[in-house]
């Protein structure tokens, strides 16, 4: 599904020029859960924004569903997002003046071929655990139900890849654990999830994990990723999620 | 359901009350200032453009032996000044000199006069008053007057009645048994006028054939025959060089050409530097309000750039965000520059009407008509929607090709 080949991306400064994101190669199948731990500054936001075209690598090759992306427009890239990828990130990012039926709803404005009946906003925010708060505005909502709202939302143009960048950063322990478990039972209804977090508690929910350090992608062994493409550990937390 | 750009719009404008409301009234303060100098000029160019078409005619033909009976107590000067109605006389001419006179070049417009009769009308008013038959097709000097337009043509059977006859616009008028209805009312002229009963030209004649109307030693009227011809000359051209032209076919002992001895040049000299100073002072507040509704526009694109970045995660093009960014300054724009209109127009009919205006500027103004309030608003509306468009431009374009992933980045920056 995803094909990230000796992908580079270095940022220059005044005195030097800085590698976020350092010759990494790795494959990404559908349905699987990746996790990519990784501390601030080790370059794994870097790596999703390129995975969806958010901003261009510097060097080598991605491909989506066979398509490379750092080959296309601008427009063409925006509209690949608006039906193949949603976003999470770290702080909800909801819109604060419309409510959360109306935030989840916000995608299918960019997606002319909209695929979802128009009940499907708000038959995922049933799936989120936030019917009820349909009608509240962002205000009104706790960090966990923003995250709901978010997620709902990254959903709601059926997107073939679900990115989340720091989603339980900004959660208490039990919400992180409630938005693990959506996630967890997201993909195993068939979504594809790629998953930064710093947090390695994490792992026990992703069915593959990558490490990130100084913009080279690691093998949980301490293996640098090689100029070929990395297989991916097979988590043995899949036991626990089963 | 399906989101729509409309609740997207809303929300952004909702989004920050504060800032977009300061934006609104630098937009109404530009409309404002815009549109009260439009309402003042025009105001005061329809007042003297009302001024100078009730001064009447510039000439009026006469029979050679007209001589002008004013009734007592009138100021003979003023009366001679403004060339609205011709005296009652029996000199008479025949109405073929307007097909002659109106070819002549330096003439804009002529219309017959004719005097029927001078009656006493009990009903209608103490002193006598006048018959007078007009042409309303042709007539430029008597229908300006009226204190209302008409909402329909005069005519037959209908007349207009000068300021001082009783009767009521719709109601019957009853001229020795012959009825009539009121179909204007003049304003007061403090001239015969205001004594003055206008019909049609073919009602005069047929009243003026009526037993009882004419005295008898009048000569009778015969249809074709008018009182005077009144002359109005086309801009520009010469007052007495026309005169000329007007007598020059016809013999001194059959007509003669009464010239008014005033000009209304001074007049229109007055409002001629209008304009200009209304432009410099639009210019001046345009200058001045632009950089700052760029500013505004400026750390508002600046402001919203997560947002911006998160819109543009879920898929937004760059033209998508570059016209949600203009639609929001242009719909702020328009909501400040009808606001502006509303409340400039509000001061100046709360301050005409007190007579501060007048007191202020020493001229007077008219309210313009409704259709003229909309028009004068047109160009305030024009100039803020520009300056709204032009102040966004560079922040609309700015946050297009904005790069999505630093802009979400920029979070809590």
């Amino acid at each position: 599904m995803i094909e990230i080949i000796g992908v580079t991306k270095s940022f220059s400064t005044d005195c030097s020029e800085v590698r976020a994101v350092d010759d990494v190669h790795f494959t990404v199948n559908r349905g699987e859960f990746v996790l990519i731990l990784g501390r601030s500054g080790s370059g794994k936001s870097t790596l999703l924004g390129m995975l969806s075209g958010l901003t261009r690598p510097t060097a080598g090759t991605i491909l989506l569903n066979g398509m490379d992306i750092s080959e296309l427009s601008d427009d063409a890239i925006s509209e690949l997002r608006a039906k193949e990828i949603g976003f999470v990130f770290q702080l909800s990012g909801l819109i604060l003046t419309i409510n959360a039926l109306e935030n989840v709803m916000l995608p299918t404005l960019f997606c002319p071929d909209y695929p979802g009946s128009d009940s499907r906003a708000a038959d995922l925010l049933t799936k989120v655990g936030m019917s009820e708060r349909a009608c509240a505005y962002p205000s009104t909502l706790s960090s966990g139900e923003m995250k709901r709202v978010a997620i709902a939302r990254a959903l709601v143009n059926a997107p073939s890849l679900l990115i989340a960048d720091e989603p339980t950063g900004d959660l208490d322990e039990a919400t992180e654990q409630e938005i693990m478990e959506l996630f967890r039972q997201l993909n195993r209804e068939g979504t594809t999830i790629m998953m930064v977090t710093h947090n390695s508690d994490l792992i026990r929910y992703a069915t593959h994990t990558y490490r990130m350090t100084q913009g080279n992608l690691i093998k949980s062994d301490g293996a640098l990723s090689p100029r070929l493409t990395l297989e991916p550990r097979t988590n043995v937390n899949d036991k626990v999620s089963s | 359901m399906k989101m729509n750009i409309i609740t997207l719009l809303t929300a952004s404008i909702r989004n920050k009350p504060g800032r977009n409301l300061a934006t609104i009234f630098c937009f109404a303060f530009i409309a404002a200032n815009i549109f009260f100098l439009q309402l003042l000029f025009s105001g005061t160019v329809l007042n003297v453009d009302q001024g100078i078409s009730r001064m009447g005619a510039d000439h009026i033909i006469v029979g050679a032996q007209y001589t002008a009976h004013l009734r007592i107590g009138e100021n003979p000067p003023e009366n001679t000044m403004a060339l609205v109605k011709v005296e009652p006389s029996s000199a008479r001419i025949k109405a073929d000199v307007m097909g002659v006179v109106g070819k002549i070049p330096g003439v804009s417009n002529v219309s017959p006069q004719l005097y029927v009769s001078t009656l006493d009308l009990p009903a209608v008013s103490p002193e006598p008053v006048d018959l007078f038959g007009i042409d309303p097709a042709t007539d430029f000097t008597i229908q300006p007057w009226l204190q209302t337009p008409p909402d329909h043509p005069f005519g037959p059977g209908e007349v207009l009645v000068g300021s001082e006859l009783s009767g009521k616009v719709g109601s019957q008028i009853d001229i020795q048994g012959h009825l009539y209805t009121i179909a204007g009312r003049l304003d007061p002229t403090k001239s015969s006028v205001d004594y003055t009963v206008f019909l049609n030209m073919d009602d005069a004649y047929a009243i003026a054939s009526a037993k009882g109307i004419v005295p008898p030693s009048a000569p009778q009227i015969s249809p074709g025959d008018v009182n005077a011809v009144l002359v109005r000359i086309a801009q520009g051209a010469d007052s007495g060089m026309v005169k000329s032209r007007i007598q020059q076919p016809f013999s001194y002992s059959y007509v003669k050409v009464i010239q008014r001895h005033f000009s209304l040049d001074p007049a229109s000299q007055e409002i001629k530097g209008l304009p200009g100073l209304l432009g410099v002072i639009s210019t001046f507040v345009v200058v001045a309000a632009f950089p700052l509704i760029a500013l505004i526009a400026a750390m508002v694109a600046h402001e919203r750039q997560r947002e911006i970045g998160l819109l543009r995660s879920m898929g937004a093009k760059r033209k998508a965000i570059f016209l949600l960014v203009m639609s929001e300054s242009l719909v702020l724009a328009t909501i400040g520059s009808i606001i502006g209109v509303c409340v400039s127009l509000v001061a100046f009919l709360l301050l005409n009407t007190m007579g501060l205006l007048q007191t202020t500027f020493q001229v007077s103004f008219r309210t313009p008509a409704l259709y003229e309030i909309v028009a004068t608003s047109c160009p305030a509306l024009i100039v803020v929607i520009a300056i709204g468009s032009i102040s966004s431009l560079w922040p609309a374009y700015w946050s297009s090709r904005m790069n999505p992933y630093d802009a979400i980045r920029g979070e809590g920056k």
